[in-house]
């Protein structure tokens, strides 16, 4: 098995003017392997995703995604990567075919007609072919976006909260296709702020707080680790330690803006 | 033909398969065909931006014996040029920006230069268009009839007076960053070049604005279309096309360095 990470992030540094918004974060993603990156909010996940997609330059580190540094060979690391954004815009007047066929050529893959009919089956909108982005539901506009960012069979997936706004059926179905995707190889990072679904769907994850990372683990190994701290027993309310608590325990309980 | 790139040598240890790159022109084509696609579906708008020059230039028949063809004409095709570089470019970029569009083609293999490039395409398309059209209308409505040589000349101008417009908008987008600040400013500009420009031009504001109208990027573009049209090319002719260009680079360099990608909302 290859056991090279797909994604290697080294010393990342990210600023914005006098604001550091994430400091000195490392970590790596293996094949095979979903990785998620769990923070309140404004703890520098989403610099850190932006950085590795190439929507920002980072102030100092490393990227490297399936081995090209991100800033030498930026276009070589964007092909290696298929990226689902929090809040997904298309062109407004392309339907979701010509939109499914514009990424895919854009990434040098040619649909024919049969293909294409059949990635739309595949996801249950081969009816909405003819139809705006924008007049699909939430659920149906994430399975869009999903088989964009993989219409190229990338070897790492990055998603910034997939699951938000969907219902509890799309989000399930959503996993299930993570999940597959795992098993054929690839390597998956993603944002989330379900504790629950980070606890049963990673492999590893990392908590990254005030822009540094606090802890890395499998999520059994960061609970089984942290289970003693006053501070996470305090925060647990089940009568037995989970990934929330102890998440609560190490980010501290105050609401982030 | 192969349409990709194969993967040069990788800086670290090598993790995946080499990857392969679409090539630019293939990432060009594809971009340039959804631009289109959107551009004609978007034809409502396009048919407002024909609407006006069209408008003036029949309602200006009358001037036609006093101020020549060649002037009425130039002015219309001005006009034209006006409204697709502020009101169609700008605002299509500002939208598509605020959307987040750009950010979703920015985390592609897509060099950046393509996804403007193929914009920029769409628009010097549409004035090759409305130049072609107000051509017809003028024939029709005002029977203005130039010679084939000028009618080219004046094809050719057009498109690169078009640029001075371009580049305004692109000038808009970089140091304005809100959607609907744009839009605001897009229309404001466009109002006063219009009035300015072609009242100005008509000698109905005065000599100063009359002179200022004159050298304006509305005043050289309108200039060196009038001459082209007329198969006539002096030295005036020759410094407006010098400043015509001048426009365009210094509007073209503030509207590049300036330039984000993201709105701010």
């Amino acid at each position: 098995m290859n056991t090279h990470p797909v994604l290697q992030v080294e010393n990342l540094d990210v600023r914005y003017g006098s604001f550091q918004a994430v400091r000195q974060v490392s970590f790596e993603v293996q094949p095979g392997e979903i990785f998620g990156l769990l923070g309140p909010n404004g703890a520098g996940k989403t610099s850190t995703l932006s950085a590795i997609e190439g929507l920002l330059i980072p102030s100092g580190g490393t990227i490297h995604v399936a081995g090209y540094d991100s800033r030498r060979q930026p276009l070589y690391a964007r092909a290696s990567m298929g990226v689902q954004l929090q809040s997904t815009s298309f062109q407004a007047e392309l339907t979701i075919s010509e939109i499914i066929r514009l990424y895919a050529g854009i990434h040098g893959v040619t649909l024919s007609k049969e293909r294409l009919a059949q990635i739309l089956d595949d996801i249950r909108l081969g009816d909405a072919a003819g139809k705006r982005f924008g007049q699909l539901s939430g659920g149906q506009q994430q399975r869009v976006s999903l088989v964009i960012a993989t219409i190229h069979n990338p070897t790492l997936l990055l998603m910034d909260e997939p699951t938000t706004g969907l219902d509890p059926q799309s989000r399930r179905q959503l996993w299930e296709r993570i999940e597959a995707m795992r098993d054929k190889g690839h390597a998956i990072l993603l944002t989330t702020h379900s504790m629950e679904e980070a606890e049963s769907v990673c492999d590893r994850i990392a908590i990254i707080d005030h822009g540094q990372i606090i802890t890395i683990d499998t999520p059994q190994a960061i609970i089984d680790d942290n289970r003693g701290r006053p501070e996470v027993i305090r925060a647990s309310r089940r009568g037995r330690i989970t990934l929330e608590d102890v998440f609560i325990g190490l980010t501290g309980a105050a609401i982030r803006s | 033909m192969s349409t990709t790139i194969t993967a040069p040598a990788k800086t670290t240890t090598p993790s995946a398969p080499a990857v392969t790159l679409p090539k630019p022109a293939t990432v060009f084509n594809n971009l340039l065909r959804a631009d289109l696609i959107t551009q004609w579906r978007n034809r409502r708008a396009t048919f407002l931006v024909l609407l006006i020059p069209a408008v003036i230039l029949i309602s200006w028949k009358g001037l036609v014996p006093k101020f020549g063809s060649a002037f009425v004409l130039a002015n219309c095709i001005t006009v034209g040029l006006n409204a697709i570089g502020l009101m169609g470019y700008t605002n299509s970029i500002a939208r598509d920006r605020d959307k987040g569009v750009f950010q979703r083609l920015r985390i592609t293999p897509a060099p950046r230069w393509t996804i403007m490039v193929s914009r920029l395409t769409v628009q010097l398309l549409m004035i090759a268009i409305v130049t072609t059209i107000l051509f017809i209308v003028g024939y029709q409505a005002d029977h203005i009839v130039m010679q084939p040589s000028g009618y080219a000349l004046a094809f050719c101008v057009a498109i690169a007076g078009g640029a001075v417009y371009l580049s305004l908008g692109q000038v808009i987008v970089g140091l304005i960053h809100n959607a609907e600040t744009v839009n605001v400013v897009t229309r404001l500009v466009y109002f006063i070049f219009i009035m300015v420009g072609m009242f100005g031009s008509l000698g109905m504001l005065g000599d100063a604005i009359n002179k200022v109208s004159n050298w304006s990027p509305y005043g050289t573009v309108e200039r060196i279309l009038a001459n082209a049209l007329n198969n006539v090319w002096t030295n005036t002719t020759t410094i407006a096309l010098l400043a015509t260009i001048g426009y365009t680079l210094l509007f073209t360099i503030i509207g590049i360095r300036y330039f984000r990608w993201q709105s701010s909302k």
